[in-house]
């Protein structure tokens, strides 16, 4: 693995504009960046990155199934007791997922360490699967790569799979698409999604988060025709969904939701200390633990995350040298885990995050995310790979 | 390098071959509401306001809550509303002795635009109207009269006041009846809480 500097397409930010990636750039920084790759070798891929991640997938797997009948690992993950039906119902009935990214810090030495699942609402999918494709074609067509680079994507493909699948089960093939309001990065993804399931053949209208309606006596949410939905994707977590005025309402309808309610098992950092405790050992699992009223003040090699939290928000640590680092955020209401403290490699200023992404139940491609600090935010820079 | 390890007629490849987009590019970019059905207008939600109760036309007219020409359809209106039977007998066994009447020349020429009437009914006291206002899903209001006449019957013997409480029963009913047929949704039950940096996606 290596960060190697090449030079930009010349054409990249109109193409960009396009391809309708408006946000290549956010508040005035670069977020796509191409003035260098990361470069990997087909056996780090294959072994150290997509085989570690089917690996782990099945284990996550394994544990939801537990999770899913006992009621006692349901309250330590601080999961509300009012989705625990909806959770185990979702996993018993075999409702299918969309997919998940797993981020991993690694070297290109040793074994790949799992840092967190995303498995909720995961994004930096269309850069992922889509911009940085198109960027490997150009890049080989206008001379700055060999002719021989490759690049470990069929994410976008194997979306469209699993579309086609999901739309072989769903009403109507209709599938709504849905993100909060004033979000414009999060409308692009979804909207990057509705494309791909228009390619899978579905039917994919839109709604607004804000919008999904309520109706006396209806047995589904509705849209704002008061038309009944009958499967949503949603870029918004359980977590949130199930405290909202309308949470209490999922059980008794009949909505499907993607990603099913069984998900909200493995977006939750608490899910560390559980892979832990049933697969201790396994060389791409940290160890983890649950803190409690009696830890002590986070020691040096770990680090601190809230069971709840998006974008290294209110992740704290404390590298094994003693040097602390902390995000601020709002996420100080659900329980912590603690985690013990492995590096990312670190390229000049820039400390490199592997997003490993699973669709359906297949390890399927991957995204680089660089920070100068170690706590990867939703400030962290795009920076594209290669196969060399 | 690891990949030329590969049997070399058979090149592995690790991407996929040929990726499109369906509607995202530029011209496709910010059109997602036009492959949408044109929303159709639907009532969501009606108010009813207190309903007033007049003797006849004129009194109604005299109030200055309404204009002459809604005082006098509310009037006609109400007016169809009276129960009607083709026999005396038959609309006082339901009614009650004396209570029943044909309708005047006025009422007749009210009601069919013809005088004279071949029907009788309890005797119409006067009537109660209101107005009512109906939102919806585009965000319109339209505002419209409700009328509800007021007649004799058993139970008023002709009492003004029994007999206007009686009108106001059914106005209820009949307001409850039309609010619950309306499609109530309630918005706004997901997403209203922000997040840290006004999004979800990790």
């Amino acid at each position: 693995m290596l960060r190697i500097d090449i030079p930009e397409r010349s054409n990249w930010k109109a193409l960009a504009h396009e391809l309708g990636f408006h946000f290549h750039t956010i508040d005035g920084e670069p977020y796509w960046k191409e003035d260098a790759y990361y470069q990997f070798t087909m056996e780090q891929v294959e072994r150290d990155i997509e085989a570690p991640t089917e690996a782990v997938h099945e284990m996550c797997m394994e544990l939801v199934d537990k999770v899913c009948h006992s009621n006692a690992l349901m309250q330590r993950l601080a999961l509300p007791e009012h989705m625990w039906d909806s959770i185990h119902h979702s996993w018993k009935s075999g409702q299918p997922h969309l997919y998940g990214r797993m981020d991993f810090a690694y070297s290109g030495d040793g074994p790949a360490k799992l840092l967190e699942l995303n498995y909720d609402t995961p994004t930096s999918l269309y850069e992922a699967g889509f911009f940085q494709w198109v960027w490997l074609e150009q890049a080989i067509s206008q001379g700055i790569l060999p002719r021989h680079a490759d690049q470990y994507n069929s994410i976008q493909e194997r979306l469209i799979n699993a579309m086609a699948h999901l739309g072989d089960r769903i009403e109507n093939r209709t599938l709504y698409f849905s993100c909060i309001k004033d979000n414009p990065e999060e409308r692009a993804t979804v909207h990057y999604l509705q494309d791909v399931a228009v390619q899978a053949g579905l039917k994919a209208p839109f709604i607004y988060t804000e919008d999904i309606g309520l109706q006396t006596g209806a047995e589904h949410f509705v849209d704002l025709d008061d038309l009944p939905i009958h499967a949503l994707f949603k870029l918004y977590p359980w977590e949130e969904m199930a405290d909202d005025a309308f949470g209490e309402h999922i059980p008794q309808l009949n909505t499907h939701w993607f990603e099913p309610p069984w998900k909200a098992i493995l977006s939750n950092k608490g899910i560390l200390p559980l892979l832990w405790e049933h697969f201790e050992g396994h060389p791409n699992l940290l160890p983890a633990f649950f803190e409690d009223a009696n830890s002590p003040p986070l020691p040096a090699g770990w680090v601190r995350k809230p069971f709840f939290s998006r974008e290294g928000s209110n992740v704290e640590l404390v590298t094994p040298a003693g040097h602390r680092e902390a995000v601020g955020g709002p996420y100080t209401d659900s329980p912590w885990i603690r985690q013990a403290y492995h590096p990312m490699p670190r390229f000049g200023n820039n400390h490199a995050l592997i997003g490993s992404w699973v669709v359906g139940d297949r390890a399927c491609g991957m995204g680089i995310r660089e920070d100068v600090g170690r706590i990867t935010k939703d400030s962290s820079c795009f920076v594209p790979h290669a196969i060399v | 390098m690891s990949k030329h390890d590969q049997t070399p007629h058979l090149p592995r490849r690790k991407r996929s071959g040929r990726l499109t987009l369906a509607m995202m590019g530029a011209s496709a970019f910010g059109l997602t509401a036009c492959g949408q059905p044109p929303q159709e207008e639907q009532i969501t939600e009606i108010e009813f306001d207190e309903p007033k109760s007049f003797q006849s036309v004129e009194d109604c007219v005299a109030e200055n809550v309404y204009t002459r020409s809604a005082c006098e359809d509310a009037y006609e209106a109400s007016l169809e509303e009276v129960p009607r039977f083709s026999t005396l007998e038959e609309c006082e066994a339901e009614h009650g002795e004396g209570a029943c009447t044909a309708p005047t020349e006025e009422q007749a020429q009210a009601a069919t635009g013809n005088s004279g009437g071949s029907w009788f009914m309890p005797a119409m006291m006067g009537y109660m109207v209101g107005s009512m206002m109906s939102n919806t899903n585009r965000g319109r209001s339209f505002e419209r009269v409700y009328q509800e006449p007021v007649y004799r019957n058993r139970q008023n013997q002709g009492n003004w006041n029994t007999a206007t409480n009686q009108a106001t029963q059914r106005i209820t009913q009949r307001n409850d009846a039309m609010r619950n047929s309306v499609a109530t949704s309630q918005r706004r039950g997901f997403g209203s809480r922000s997040s840290a940096r006004g999004g979800w996606g990790s």
